[in-house]
């Protein structure tokens, strides 16, 4: 018999359930997910942070311009992978509890504020919100660049990447990172950084945007780079008019025609 | 009193106008009926010791201490309502256990004094509460060596190195000023102590009264208990001749 | 109620695959660990730092998950904050351990995470506890834990003598943790250090390309010293029919 004794805190039980059920071939169905390249780097005066813009749906992509970098405060923003949906309300989230706390505390906001509560949140939900993120801002304190993974922890360093694309964008950063970078080369490296996921990993693509964070101003560079437009297609593929041939033709009138009756007078409204 | 008849008597929750709050004086004039308690802070320990008056012949001797042991290491002696006494030695007790369980060593005495101080004070507020009609003098030797706390009616509390409370706490003091506490044994001071209750006693001679003696020091281990009984009689035996004497 | 496996359910996050340590010596504790960090087979972050503040004078060492481990060391973080303000004094290193025991103890279902707490205090000096797994609690002069320190408890055994100064241990430190990151692929990066005495904390730092070097197993292919070098064997192509 099941015990009536319910521990604290949250309930996963219902994961053994969903475990059993996917066990016997019927899977949960399949959530958006940013199969992501997302970056952060230090530079000079400041914290440049890029994201590609593909979402996926398994094997379909979802959205081919989508936003990942999300706006926490005017000084700090935070770039999202893993679960679209998770991403997108964690930080929305997070968002609003960072400008409530700012007003109560009458102070300007600061990363490791946003930090934290996104740490403790994720940490409360045991990964079930999959919300992989890149944390960045400058405040009273400073330039700061957190990564933050589904479980809760976080690490702090100078140049960050997440995402199915973080390998490659990793690999950019590791040859191509130095201490004190002016904005132009700290930007150009987010780019580079962002194109190696956008053609190097399938889970990430279209173009990059780019957010540049420093003291005094935010910068929001939407597809700072679009390596993938479309080109005007060289032929016209359309099939010529008259391409098919018919043996019989019938038009129909659509267009349906009512009769109304008034009843009681049918007065109308008095809009004096 | 200048205020009868005037209402703002009638609850903790509501001052007078001059900013007084009546219940918890009263809680004090209650502490001033009772029988004397004082506690001795010295050199390597600490002394509690109680007038405890005796109201009926047919009470068993021993019967309704008013020295308690809150932890291992500490005691308490109160003056004023006895059952107040025994609920704070209950809230003084389940603290003491509380930061145990949580920190796995012993409190010291500035912490049960802070939590017992609130605890206290949480009765001076509302109008459906009566303020504790007690003074508590807190006694023990922690990390920090021998220490000695007084928490009054009202919720404040002060570190002494030597307090009374009760009906003779101002012969009390005054003996208690005379003595070199900072240089004293404990074992001296157990002397000291009899003497003082029997000397403040003489004022209300008629009633009779059971001395009641506790001590911490390094012949207890560190821990709170009764004085033994050898030791105890030595005391009451010389505080009955200093009495003698000092009425030649 | 049933139990789930929360091992199994994390499967994929962030693990403190990781060699950590702490010695106490006269008048204060050394305390060291690696900087590795790993999903699965990816190096998450390669300069970690394991050696996490609790108090002036009490750190701990980390190993296990990273989102647990973090999450029980701000929870305790707390606690001594909480502590040294309603007492006025700073916590004794065993107040520490006990909540960080407690708190292990009481979450082992959910929680993975083996923590050494080591630091000085008023009351009795220097001092090292180990929690493992499980959450027990253990006073010891030395401690190593994390998936490393299996390769070297027979060098600590073998090593280890009462009585050392600041320097020695230091030494023992950084060798001890060099030889289990050389051994366990989850441990390695640079080696961070800290000494903790009365008068302050000290942190050392070893670089990847500094680390103390010990048998790199050259020697078998080499020829011994000072003796000829035999004659290469005569080989004759197989005749083939």
């Amino acid at each position: 018999m099941a015990s009536v004794f319910s521990p604290p805190g949250f309930d996963f039980s219902n994961q053994l359930r969903n475990n059993f059920i996917a066990e016997k071939g019927l899977p949960l169905p399949k959530a958006t997910s940013t199969g992501t390249t997302i970056v952060g780097c230090l530079f000079e005066d400041g914290i440049v942070l890029g994201a590609d813009t593909r979402a996926t749906e398994g094997p379909i992509v979802a959205d081919k311009n989508c936003e990942k970098i999300h706006y926490i405060t005017e000084n700090i923003r935070c770039c999202g992978a893993g679960t679209a949906a998770d991403t997108e309300f964690t930080t929305a989230l997070i968002s609003s509890n960072m400008e409530m706390h700012s007003l109560s505390t009458g102070r300007k906001p600061r990363v490791v504020t946003a930090m934290t509560m996104l740490k403790q949140m994720l940490f409360r939900y045991q990964g079930q919100v999959g919300a992989a993120l890149v944390l960045g801002g400058v405040d009273a304190t400073g330039p700061h660049l957190f990564t933050i993974h589904p479980h809760g922890s976080t690490d702090k360093l100078p140049y960050v990447t997440m995402g199915s694309g973080s390998l490659a964008a990793m690999a950019v950063f590791e040859s191509g990172w130095k201490a004190n970078m002016s904005r132009e080369a700290a930007l150009q490296l987010v780019k580079d950084a962002i194109s190696a996921g956008i053609f190097n990993d399938l889970g990430s693509g279209s173009n990059v945007d780019a957010c540049i964070i420093t003291a005094s101003h935010t910068e929001m560079l939407r597809n700072v780079e679009m390596p993938n437009v479309r080109v005007q297609k060289e032929r016209q593929y359309g099939f010529r008019r008259g391409t098919t041939a018919w043996k019989s033709e019938e038009i129909r009138n659509l267009i349906v025609s009512e009769e109304v009756t008034m009843l009681g007078g049918g007065d109308e409204m008095d809009t004096t | 009193m200048t205020s009868i008849g005037t209402g703002y008597d009638l609850s903790a929750s509501t001052y007078s106008p001059d900013g007084r709050i009546f219940q918890v004086e009263y809680a004090n004039k209650a502490v001033e009926n009772s029988g004397t308690a004082i506690g001795l802070k010295v050199k390597d320990g600490i002394v509690l010791a109680v007038e405890k008056l005796v109201h009926s012949k047919l009470l068993v001797p021993g019967a309704n201490r008013r020295i308690q042991t809150v932890d291992r290491h500490i005691g308490m002696a109160t003056a004023g309502l006895p059952a107040d006494g025994r609920t704070v030695a209950s809230r003084a007790r389940d603290e003491a256990a509380s930061f145990r369980d949580f920190y796995r060593s012993p409190p010291t005495l500035a912490t049960i004094a802070d939590r017992l101080g609130h605890f206290v004070q949480m009765y001076t507020l509302y109008s459906s509460v009566r303020p504790f009609g007690l003074s508590t003098i807190l006694g023990a030797v922690d990390k920090d060596g021998p220490a000695l706390y007084v928490i009054e009616p009202s919720g404040v509390f002060f570190g002494y190195h030597g307090a009374a409370v009760g009906k003779g706490r101002q012969l009390a003091k005054t003996e208690l000023e005379k003595l070199k506490l900072s240089e004293l044994t404990a074992r001296e001071a157990v002397i000291e102590a009899a003497r003082i209750i029997y000397l403040v006693h003489e004022d209300a001679k008629e009633k009779e009264f059971e001395l009641e003696m506790s001590w911490i020091g390094p012949e207890t281990n560190g821990q709170h208990v009764a004085v033994p009984k050898d030791l105890f009689d030595e005391a009451e035996t010389k505080a009955r001749e200093a009495l003698a004497s000092g009425f030649e | 109620m049933e139990r789930i496996d929360y091992q199994q359910l994390k499967a994929g996050e962030v693990n403190l695959g990781t060699s950590i340590m702490a010695v106490q010596f006269s008048n204060g504790v050394v305390i060291g660990a690696d900087s590795r960090t790993t999903t699965g087979s990816y190096i998450a972050n390669r300069v970690t730092d394991k050696l996490t503040h609790v108090h002036d004078r009490v750190y701990c060492c980390r190993s296990g998950s990273a989102a647990d481990t973090q999450a029980v060391a701000d929870m305790v973080t707390y606690y001594m904050q909480l502590y040294s303000q309603s007492t006025g004094t700073p916590p004794p290193v065993h107040t520490a351990a006990s909540v960080f025991q407690k708190i292990c103890y009481e979450n082992k279902d959910q929680l993975s995470a083996g923590i050494i707490v080591a630091g000085w205090d008023k009351e009795v000096g220097p001092s090292v506890y180990n929690i493992p797994l499980g959450g027990g609690l253990f006073r010891q002069p030395w401690a190593i834990g994390g998936s490393g320190s299996t390769y070297v408890y027979g060098y600590c055994d073998a090593t280890y003598q009462e009585g050392w100064g600041r320097d020695e241990t230091v030494n023992f430190v950084k060798n001890t943790l060099a030889l289990a990151m050389s051994r366990d692929g989850s441990s390695g990066g640079v080696i961070r250090m800290c000494v903790i005495t009365e008068e302050g904390v000290e942190r050392l730092f070893v670089p990847g390309n500094e680390l103390p070097k010990f048998w790199q197993g050259t020697e078998v292919l080499a020829a011994p010293k000072g003796k000829a070098v035999p004659p290469e064997p005569q080989v004759v192509p197989m005749a083939v029919e």
